[in-house]
């Protein structure tokens, strides 16, 4: 099973983790946004090619549990442009299949290439996403959420968040196993019953979560103020004057593609 | 002395429940060790969680340094600054997604400047040993890391009395030593300590003062000797006597010479058997082993092993947290990692020789306990101060006056 708990793990032991987190960020959402600029399948894969041999090579990341990874979004990723491919409009056939004397599946030069598209985006736009969270720690977001003057209420939320969700992940897989012990998830019915107490202990649970949180914060004080790490390594310029010109050569690489 | 905190007839019920505390009237002092025993549902955590205000009592007055606690938000934020409490369930307690945060949480709602939390939260790291792990997620901590990031972030806020709502209850055995190390340090730094716990064994052993709790109510309190010693209200309070104490009744009752002081270490029962009954004392034909006590902060990896290499010894005891980090940090397996006086001395009594290796005032804390031992019972176990040149054996300065009533 892949859990969030196994990419936060991974994030940790990463090469590239004393790397300054701006500078990360930099890269991966550069990437994104360039990605969402693309006119055709070319650069999008460039990116995505790229930015895996980074994650791979640069950030030692296992290339099996990579490409495990990638495979999740990927999958869907495939169905939609199959979808795309069939279903929207063009002019030029370049196949096709009558199913039903009323339904006829055609795939034509146009729809290929905008499936092929919009495939090669969500390829690229997955592998820059996975490049922050690879790489990134979501411990280092905060101080730099911090930096970009995000609203202190939305970075204390997503921090109390983030320490919960590994707390109620281990409640629910403690319950999920107690069940599945006693035969919880054996026909379909019991699944769902087995479930539906899951997510109720569950919800009880957090509830009695917060109500300690409340507890433990005026134990300590709690006036409003939660405390944040904003000291990293400094930036590196060679690195971020690295990242400054991959994107620019991803950048003239669109303006060239889009003739 | 006068009371630190005093509690008047407390009473306080849950909803729907039977009183979970009545008529609870307590003195604590400063600097005192105390431990709240009783089974399950007695009212022990009711009663620390009234300490810092965060239950409030139906009945009674908690008066802390004299005055009474009033329950505003700022008379609150005040008495948590000074009596800080450690929750049973570490997980509970660690709010922030990274030890550092964790324990800044403290000192940054108390508007310290950011130099001051910065100090305050390297301090409280290392207090407890936990220095270089600042930015680890919680998740990723063993169990008794995470007590000690817990002990840490309330440490941070400098509080004179320390609540520990059973310390070693998700620990294993080494881990709650080390905690109760932990927690002995801390009082010798001059903080008072109060737990709960139902560990007979270990509420005898570490605490000043024991008091019995059973179904809300006080039923009784006294020394570790004392409240144990009275077979009827254990029973009552569903606990059981320490085995120490069984043994020393078991032998007494078979016509062993006791003397009056009931035993509460391994060593006084060795004592009791060796010195009191036997009336001679069995001298190894060697002599007494020498107890060698260094400061670890004084000295490198490399002067260790080097001192390790050429003083003879049979044993090494490691001695407080910060020594444990330093062992480890060097690659040194200590023998011996809690009670440690106590197992040296027992060790040199049977002719054996051991080096005990700690920090700070711990280091006259061993020459201390050792010659009042020494006096107490008339032998002369001797204890030397490592240092890095080996020609003096030197004793540090501030163990001096122990000295001068000494006699070997």
């Amino acid at each position: 099973m892949i859990g969030h708990d196994f990419l936060e793990e991974t994030a940790h032991h990463n090469a590239l983790l004393q790397v300054h987190p701006f500078t990360k960020l930099f890269l991966g959402i550069g990437s994104i946004i360039l990605v969402l600029l693309t006119p055709n399948y070319i650069v999008p894969c460039f990116l995505a090619i790229t930015l895996s041999i980074i994650i791979i090579v640069l950030a030692k990341i296992n290339l099996k549990f990579y490409l495990k990874l990638l495979g999740i979004p990927l999958s869907f990723a495939m169905l939609s442009a199959l979808v795309i491919i069939f279903l929207s409009e063009g002019v030029t056939e370049i196949w096709y299949v009558q199913l039903f004397p009323w339904l006829t599946l055609a795939a034509t030069s146009e729809s290929l290439n905008q499936g092929l598209h919009i495939f090669s985006r969500i390829f690229g736009g997955m592998c820059a996403l996975f490049f922050i969270s690879l790489t990134t720690p979501m411990t280092d977001l905060f101080g730099i959420m911090k930096k970009l003057k995000i609203p202190e209420l939305f970075i204390d939320l997503s921090m109390i968040i983030y320490r919960y969700i590994f707390i109620f992940m281990e409640k629910a897989s403690q319950i999920f196993l107690a069940q599945k012990m006693r035969l919880g998830y054996t026909r379909p019915g019991e699944a769902v019953r087995s479930y539906s107490m899951l997510f109720g202990s569950i919800f009880i649970t957090s509830w009695d979560a917060g109500e300690d949180l409340i507890n433990a914060m005026d134990g300590r004080c709690y006036n409003g103020k939660h405390a944040k790490i904003t000291s990293y390594n400094p930036v590196e310029w060679r690195t971020l004057s690295a990242v400054m010109i991959y994107l620019f050569i991803i950048t003239g690489m669109i303006l060239w593609t889009s003739g | 002395m006068e009371p630190l905190i005093e509690l008047k007839d407390l009473e306080y019920s849950y909803l729907y429940a039977t009183p979970a505390l009545s008529g609870i009237s307590l003195c604590i002092r400063k600097g005192e060790k105390i431990a709240l025993v009783g089974s399950n549902g007695a009212g022990k955590s009711t009663l620390l969680l009234t300490l810092n205000g965060t239950i409030r009592p139906d009945k009674g007055s908690i008066i802390f340094q004299g005055k009474p606690v009033s329950y505003d938000r700022t008379s609150l934020r005040k008495i948590r600054q000074k009596i800080g409490f450690v929750f049973q369930d570490p997980d509970v307690q660690i709010i922030a997604p990274t030890v550092w945060q964790d324990v800044a949480f403290g000192p940054v709602n108390l508007d310290y400047t950011d130099e001051q939390v910065r100090q305050s939260v390297t301090d409280a790291l290392h207090n407890v040993g936990m220095e270089g792990f600042e930015k680890r997620p919680p998740y990723h901590l063993s169990g008794g890391e995470k007590k000690r990031v817990a002990i840490a972030g309330i440490l941070a806020m400098d509080p004179e009395v320390l609540v520990l709502d059973e310390p070693t209850s998700m620990l294993d055995p080494a881990g709650s030593e080390d905690i109760m190390d932990l927690l002995d340090e801390l009082n010798l730094q001059g903080k008072t300590i109060i737990i709960s716990t139902h560990d007979v064994e270990l509420a005898f052993t570490w605490a000043d003062r024991i008091i019995l709790m059973e179904k809300g109510k006080i039923i009784g309190s006294g020394t570790p000797e004392e409240a144990f010693s009275d077979k009827e209200m254990i029973r009552r309070a569903r606990l059981k006597t320490p085995v120490l104490l069984e043994l020393f009744y078991e032998l007494k009752s078979r016509g062993l010479k006791t003397s009056e002081t009931l035993p509460r270490t391994v060593l006084d029962i060795i004592r009791i058997i060796e010195h009191d009954h036997h009336g001679t004392i069995r001298l190894p034909g060697n002599g007494y082993g020498t107890i060698h006590v260094g400061d670890v902060d004084k000295m490198s990896g490399t002067d260790v092993s080097d001192i390790l290499a050429r003083t003879s010894h049979d044993s090494i005891g490691v001695m407080g947290s910060r020594a444990k980090i330093y062992a480890r940090k060097w690659g040194f397996i200590p023998d011996i990692s809690y009670a440690v006086i106590d197992k040296c001395i027992l060790q040199a009594m049977n002719g054996r020789s051991s080096i005990i290796l700690t920090t700070g005032r711990m280091v006259t804390r061993v020459f201390e306990r050792v010659t009042i031992f020494n006096q107490a019972n008339d032998r002369s176990i001797p204890v030397r101060s490592l240092t890095l040149d080996n020609t003096t054996d030197g004793v540090p300065p501030d163990a001096m006056w122990l000295y001068r009533t000494d006699h070997f």
